[in-house]
Order: structure tokens, then C-alpha cells, then sequence
């Protein structure tokens, strides 16, 4: 699966998750830019991303994602990294 | 030794003026490896103390190395089982007694740090079993656990941070301002244990001795006393400690996690939980909350938001309880988890209400932000009460106060 088609079924996720079928995903995205991005949210989008790609998240790494300088971007490079090696 | 200590502090200034230069980072690691046996050394642990920290150890990363090199939920799961009931036994909980015979909890094993050993190990395993970190060096592992400048009460760092740190051990410190500034810490550190914490502690002692005899309106008083003091002990003494081990291990290379970041700034007890003694909430959040409140959502999804907040008093009670071994730590613990809990009903609330751009103009309003931090500090001073007393006592302190008011 390339990039692109991550990309896509990421933001298909985030929509369900929250709600809003006119949310468009950009790599400079974080939490404030996306309404209702909460920490409790922030899991239930981990557990979205899970089901749909396959993959499963450290604990580590759900924490990471949530510091200072991450971003859609990052989560986006995390999950095409664990796409390339299956969990 | 004490890490306010005058020989701690001259001993520390004198090795941090020699420390670089040790020619090579091998060098520094064995020099601070020294150090950190010999700070060991001064501390209390007896015979069977050092029989349960080799034990410890040997466990930690025996289980590391294998759960890192064959990832199993289930050796993992059975690893804490064991490390986390033979806390439990060596605390010697309240609850064990009626659990295990008494000739297990005979030996008195004294070790000093434990506690911060136990989620230092904690986190090692689960993120060596999740793949979070690569090749586990004996050397390293043993200098992460026993290192002197978290080996008492933390700072709680995580292993990948002191990993990274530990194998460049060069000046962190960029200039001569900087250099100047970590003194200042340091000693800013030392006043605040060894004076204003040591004030707010002999204060606090004077007026609880008092406390119980006292009538009319010189119990409310002595109660508000109480009240203060005790978190200003707490505050002073803990963020002073700090201060000296974060200053003192970037004397020496070693990049240390903040621990205290202005908590009585914070609006609600979540936000407290990131600024107080931040290292063990975000632990708390990482490996109590989120594994917990996840295995919730995705076993019965539709009533995730309802879950979280079951999620949140388990990981509180829980955290509480770690912080001593009678009922009132659990109480302690469960009503820092009610009020979490309360922060994100009200947030919700809001929001059902004024929707989220309500939220927002909410939470720009100085005045509610004012009477949110006032609010978030006074319902953790009373949380407080029941950390610094048993559960008998704490309730006699504030049955007598609100007796005092009534009448």
C-alpha cells in the first residue's frame, strides 16, 4: 500500500472517529486543528487505525504522538512504517 | 545521605569540576556507574534488601531481553504478576496479611527507591515487549535502574531518554549563563528542602499536635493552617529535590524529565497531573489509563466515554495506592481519580451546552480560568489531607472542622 492509499484510508478514519465527513487531513494537522481531538478521542482514534490498517500501536508511541512537534504528518509516517512491517 | 546534604552538594560540585576531563564517554559511564554504588551505599538497604535488588534486577532484564527478542503478551502479563505481588509482599500492604501467611511477610526488607524502581522496570518491559526499544545493554539498563539522580524518588525517566543521555555523556550545559543558571537551581533546591520545606513541615507538626485538643473558631483556623501547610512541605520539599537532581545530573552530562512545571497554575486536576510530579502522571497515563481505558473501548465501544472515567479511578487508586501501603493512599488515589473525572464531565457539559467553540471561549475567560486554578488547588490540598494522615485521622480532622463551623 503506498503512501497515498494510507493516506486515504487514515483520513476515512478520521472522519468516522470524528464525525465530520468534510474533514480533510493535512500533514501539518495536530489536536487543536481538529475539533474534538481529546485525549480520550485520541484513543479511540488509535483504536480506529488499528482495526482498519491492521497494525497495533506501543504505548510509547500512543504518548508520542500526542508531545509538542507531532503531527498528522508524523502519524502518518509512523503508521506507513508499521504498514511496511506488519504487527 | 540526603541529596541536599552539604557532602552531596560539595561532593557533587567536585566531581561535576573534574567530570569532563575523563577522556572518553566509557570513562565518564564508569566514573558516574561509581558514583551511583557508592550514593547506593550511603542509603538504607539491608542484608535481604540487596538479596531483592539483585533478584530485582537480574528479572528486570532477563525479561527485558527476552520479551524484546520474542515479543509474548503472555510472558510479559506473567513477568508483572510476579514483579508487581512481590511488591505488594515486600510493602507489605494491609491487604496482604489476610492473603498471605505471616512467615512470608516476616523478613524486614529495607531498599531504599523501590517504588521508582518498580516503574522504571514496569515501563522496560512493556516497551521492550511492544518494540520500543532496540538492543538492551546489561551496562546500561543497570546504571538507568540505579542511578543516583533517580534512584531515591525519580524523577521517573524513561529507559530510551537515560539511554540516550548515558551514551554521549557530554556537557549539556551550552554556556557559562547556563552553567550559572544549574548552580542557581542547585541551591535554589537546597533552600527549598532544607528551609522553606523544613519551616512548612515544623509549622505543620506544631498545629496538628494541637489540633486534636482545640476549640471554637481556633480549629478553623488551626485547619486552615493544616490545609496549606502541608502541600507547601510537600511542594517545597519534592519540586526542591528535584531541583537538585535535574541541576546535578546536567552537571554531569545527564539529561534528567521535569518534574514540576508551575502545577498550581493548573485549571483542572488533569492538567495538575502533568505539572505535579508530571513524571509519574504521564506515566500513569501511559501505562495505567490508556492500555486500560483502550482494552475498555474496544471491548464494549459504544460506551467508551462512560468507561473512561471507570478507567480513571482504577489508574488512580492504583497510583495511589503505590504511594503507600494503608487505605488512606487509596483514597487518596481515588479522589484524585473522581476529580479527573469531574474535570472532563464538566468539560463535556460545556460543550453539550455552548458546543465547542463555547469551549473555547470558555476556556479564554481570565476570570474563570482564575476561579478554575483556585478551585484545582484547593481540591487537591483537600486530597492532601489524606495522603499526609490515616484514614482515622483525616476523618477526625475534618469532622472536627466542619463541626466547628456548624455549631
Amino acid at each position: 500500500m503506498t503512501r497515498d492509499q494510507i493516506r486515504s484510508q487514515v483520513e476515512e478514519v478520521f472522519r468516522e472517529v470524528f464525525q465530520d465527513d468534510a474533514l480533510q487531513l493535512e500533514e501539518q494537522m495536530t489536536a487543536i486543528d481538529v475539533e474534538g481531538w481529546d485525549s480520550l478521542t485520541h484513543v479511540n482514534l488509535i483504536i480506529a487505525l488499528e482495526k482498519r490498517l491492521a497494525i497495533k500501536f506501543a504505548a510509547a508511541e500512543i504518548s508520542r504522538l500526542t508531545e509538542p512537534g507531532q503531527n498528522v504528518g508524523t502519524l502518518l509516517d509512523l503508521v506507513v512504517r508499521k504498514r511496511s512491517k506488519p504487527a | 545521605m540526603n541529596v541536599a546534604s552539604l557532602e552531596w552538594v560539595t561532593g557533587l560540585l567536585a566531581a561535576s569540576a573534574v567530570f569532563f576531563f575523563l577522556n572518553s564517554v566509557r570513562q565518564r559511564q564508569v566514573c558516574l556507574a561509581v558514583f551511583s554504588v557508592l550514593f547506593l551505599m550511603t542509603q538504607s538497604v539491608n542484608g535481604p534488601g540487596w538479596l531483592l535488588l539483585v533478584a530485582f534486577l537480574a528479572s528486570g532484564y532477563a525479561a527485558g531481553t527476552a520479551l524484546s527478542r520474542y515479543p509474548s503478551q503472555m510472558l510479559l502479563t506473567c513477568y508483572l504478576i510476579v514483579l508487581v505481588a512481590a511488591f505488594v509482599i515486600v510493602k507489605k500492604y494491609s491487604f496482604v496479611g489476610s492473603l498471605v501467611p505471616s512467615s512470608v511477610l516476616q523478613p524486614q526488607i529495607v531498599l531504599v527507591g523501590l517504588s521508582y524502581m518498580l516503574f522504571r522496570q514496569i515501563h522496560f518491559v512493556v516497551d521492550a515487549q511492544q518494540g520500543q526499544i532496540g538492543t538492551v545493554s546489561p551496562w546500561t539498563y543497570l546504571n538507568y535502574q540505579l542511578n543516583l539522580f533517580g534512584l531515591q524518588a525519580g524523577p521517573i525517566q524513561r529507559y530510551q531518554d537515560f539511554a540516550e543521555s548515558f551514551g554521549q555523556l557530554t556537557p549539556v550545559l551550552e554556556d557559562r549563563t547556563a552553567v550559572l543558571r544549574t548552580y542557581l537551581r542547585l541551591f535554589l533546591g537546597v533552600i527549598k528542602v532544607l528551609g522553606l520545606a523544613a519551616v512548612c513541615w515544623w509549622a505543620y507538626t506544631k498545629v496538628m499536635s494541637g489540633y486534636s485538643t482545640s476549640h471554637g473558631w481556633r480549629t478553623g483556623a488551626q485547619f486552615l493552617l493544616l490545609f496549606y501547610l502541608f502541600p507547601a512541605y510537600l511542594y517545597f520539599n519534592f519540586s526542591g529535590y528535584c531541583d537538585i537532581v535535574i541541576a546535578g545530573a546536567s552537571l554531569l552530562g545527564l539529561r534528567m524529565p521535569e518534574n514540576f512545571t508551575h502545577p498550581f497554575l493548573s485549571r483542572n486536576l488533569a492538567e495538575l497531573w502533568t505539572r505535579w510530579h508530571r513524571t509519574l502522571g504521564l506515566w500513569i497515563r501511559d501505562y495505567l489509563f490508556t492500555p486500560l481505558f483502550k482494552a475498555l473501548a474496544e471491548r464494549w465501544p459504544r460506551s467508551s466515554k462512560s468507561l473512561a472515567f471507570l478507567a480513571y479511578f482504577i489508574a488512580f487508586a492504583i497510583a495511589g495506592l503505590w504511594h503507600g501501603s494503608t487505605w488512606n493512599f487509596l483514597v487518596f488515589g481515588v479522589l484524585n481519580g473522581l476529580g479527573v473525572a469531574a474535570a472532563k464531565v464538566w468539560e463535556g457539559l460545556i460543550i453539550q451546552r455552548r458546543g465547542r467553540a463555547g469551549l473555547k471561549q470558555y476556556l479564554q475567560s481570565p476570570r474563570i480560568a482564575l476561579a478554575a486554578r483556585v478551585a484545582t488547588v484547593h481540591y487537591f490540598c483537600f486530597t492532601l489531607i489524606f495522603w499526609s494522615n490515616d484514614v482515622t485521622t483525616s476523618v477526625m480532622i475534618l469532622k472536627r472542622v466542619s463541626n466547628a463551623l456548624i455549631s
